[in-house]
């Protein structure tokens, strides 16, 4: 990758952090004040962080406008924006699903779509593994440990 | 002797036969998801925590330093035969361990990495049955504003001082601990970050930041980045014995890395990165051998892989006395107390005796488990080893996904985890260290406590932090550390 792509990447983050202590700020400045003896409130750490942040923030973008972040080795991948893509899908839908579907349907899911992120396209060994292994962990922890997992459409093994 | 017949009774907890399977079972599960590739130990301490919700305090904690020790022998394992170092301190291994293994050696390499981490964890965990009572005695006499400035010096070493660049340190450790002010102010019932979800009172738990930070996160920036990479298991073929010359050129570098590794894990350095590449250079300093180097020099090995584990050893003195994670690994151990309502600090070992000094005795007992455990286990180690990518990421995630969700039954746990996730990616692809934000999230919160203890107690005079001579001595060495390299680096001619 080119050094200006880089840089520009990593103004972009600097500037995301800057904001982020901007953030903290404005929400510590909705914090109460008083307290007590000690003569800080609970508003008095956050606006401390928040001054860090935006520190922080601002001495990053000034590395990253004078010649970029220093110390940082030349980074050679590509990035590949489909595993990317398989893997973000697999932990929305896993969230989307555990509640109603349960812990083994979408741990299934999941699996397969994290498996098929890395590359491998056997759907349906992929599936089955996945519902081996989210089975047998559902059983192993709500059987064995009392950790209380949803069983959605898998009541039956209850 | 006080501390002898503390460790005698806690041998008495230790080896009573529950306590002594749940070691067994910690040390295998420790070893076994240790060695999966990109499973460093903090992020196998994370996801082995929710199997220990339901068990006694000391039974869990018992399992857990075995799991503490089973990864980072694990983690060994996989440097030794994979040549992809799970974490930092896996680095210097990696040197010469992989090479070894690439030459056919790969046996006793394996084996001076599991004899060097049974020696030096041992003498080690002496030297902490000896110096955890004095640290005790002088913890004592803290009071906040001591802790605080205490806390002070630990988010700066582990921050400003170590890694490629004080500013990425600093900004990782400033997210942790803006993660930390989620959630209700103890002191004063204020929620404060949480935007009106519930699932966010309760503040941002330390393994889904970690199991996000390290397994997501890590999942992602693999798959985008080198998805497609084949990698080789080294074949671990021949004997695993070590030869007479093996022996005599491994000791001495176990004690070597002994005496470097726990030192430093005492004090707040981020755990092993230093001592372990600082073993590496001093045996190769010191080897009659110095050709092998970068070759496969045994000591090279034995000297990096002890002084892992003596400092590893080293990190629990300041977690167990004081109660400060030094170490991303010792951050998440110290949510395994609080999770029991256990703050570790001199109070504990008052309080809960039978707890500290088994949990003590216990890691003698769990480097005796390694050793008998591991060492005839290592086929089947080898084969976790070649388990695809594919469904090893798949089965890391899934279970990742069941320990964040099982804090609240709820999807904002998942999401957050996503976050967190993408938060690790965005680190790991723009170098920066994920620790610092690990140990801010955990520390954060404590040390705002005893800022504000320090306060109350001062009737609002911030000027106790600098007049109570404890304190100041922590604060100026803070600065120091600070400056100094800074100074150095200013002033150096050219």
């Amino acid at each position: 990758m080119n050094r200006s792509a880089s840089r520009s990447k990593e103004l972009a983050l600097s500037l995301g952090i800057l904001a982020l202590g901007v953030a903290a700020a404005a929400v510590t400045a909705t914090l109460p004040g008083e307290g007590g003896y000690a003569g800080i409130g609970p508003n008095f750490i956050p606006a401390l962080v928040s001054a860090g942040l935006v520190l922080v923030g601002g001495w990053l973008t000034y590395e990253a406008a004078s010649g970029g972040w220093r110390g940082r080795p030349p980074h050679e991948g590509v990035f590949h924006a489909s595993p990317f893509v398989w893997i973000s899908a697999g932990l929305v839908t896993h969230m989307a699903l555990i509640g109603w579907a349960g812990f083994i349907v979408a741990g299934t899911v999941l699996f397969a779509c994290v498996a098929r992120g890395f590359g491998s396209h056997r759907l349906p060994w992929n599936a089955a593994l996945g519902l081996v292994l989210s089975t047998a962990m559902f059983v192993f922890f709500v059987k064995l440990l009392n950790v209380s997992l949803p069983a959605g459409w898998m009541r039956f093994l209850l | 002797m006080d501390a002898l017949s503390a460790l005698i009774a806690g041998f008495g907890v230790a080896l009573k036969p529950i306590n002594l399977m749940w070691g067994f079972i910690g040390v295998t599960l420790g070893t076994f998801i240790g060695v999966l590739p990109g499973v460093g130990p903090a992020l196998t301490v994370a996801m082995l925590l929710p199997l220990t919700v339901k068990l006694d305090p000391t039974g869990a904690l018992i399992m857990f330093a075995g799991i503490y020790y089973g990864a980072m022998f694990g983690g060994s394992t996989t440097t030794i035969l994979l040549n992809t170092p799970g974490e930092s301190a896996s680095i210097a291994t990696a040197l010469e361990g992989n090479r070894m293994a690439k030459a056919g050696r790969a046996g006793p390499a394996l084996a001076t990495a599991a004899l060097g981490s049974f020696v030096a964890g041992t003498l080690a965990t002496i030297a902490l049955t000896m110096l955890a009572p004095l640290v005790v005695e002088l913890a004592l006499k803290f009071g906040p504003a001591e802790y605080f400035a205490l806390m002070v010096f630990a988010f700066t070493t582990v921050s400003a001082v170590l890694g490629a660049s004080t500013v990425r340190g600093l900004a990782s450790l400033f997210l942790g601990l803006l993660l930390g002010l989620v959630g209700i102010d103890s002191q004063t019932g204020q929620a404060r970050f949480a935007f009106g979800v519930p699932e966010l009172l309760d503040g941002v738990d330390v393994v889904v930041l970690a199991v996000g930070l390290f397994a997501v996160g890590e999942a992602l920036y693999v798959a985008a980045y080198h998805g497609k990479v084949k990698e080789s298991v080294e074949k671990l073929s021949g004997s695993i014995l070590m030869s007479a010359s093996d022996w005599k050129r491994s000791w001495p570098a176990w004690l070597r890395a002994t005496a470097i590794g726990f030192p430093f894990g005492t004090i707040p350095a981020g755990g092993s990165e230093i001592p372990t590449f600082l073993s590496y250079s001093v045996e190769k300093k010191l080897s009659r051998h110095r050709e092998e180097f970068g070759r496969g020099a045994i000591e090279g090995v034995a000297g990096p892989e002890a002084a892992n584990n003596a400092a590893a050893t080293g990190v629990l003195v300041p977690l167990l006395t004081l109660g400060i994670p030094t170490s991303a690994t010792a951050a998440i151990l110290l949510t395994a107390f609080q999770n029991y309502g256990l703050q570790p600090g001199p109070l504990l070992f008052d309080s809960q005796k039978d707890l500290v000094w088994g949990l003590i005795a216990s890691l003698y007992v769990g480097n005796v488990i390694l050793l008998v455990l591991n060492l005839p286990l290592i086929g089947i180690w080898v084969k976790v080893l070649e388990i695809p990518k594919p469904q090893l990421y798949a089965a890391i995630l899934v279970f990742a996904t069941l320990g964040a969700y099982s804090l609240h039954q709820s999807w904002v746990d998942l999401a957050t985890l996503y976050v967190f996730g993408l938060l690790g990616f965005l680190m790991r692809r723009f170098d920066i260290p994920v620790g610092p934000a690990v140990i801010g999230l955990i520390l954060g919160p404590l040390a705002e406590t005893q800022f504000r203890r320090a306060l109350s107690i001062s009737q609002g005079d911030p000027s106790v932090f600098v007049t109570q001579p404890i304190s100041a001595t922590f604060l100026a060495i803070t600065a120091l550390i600070v400056v100094v390299p800074w100074l150095v680096r200013r002033f150096r001619p050219k």
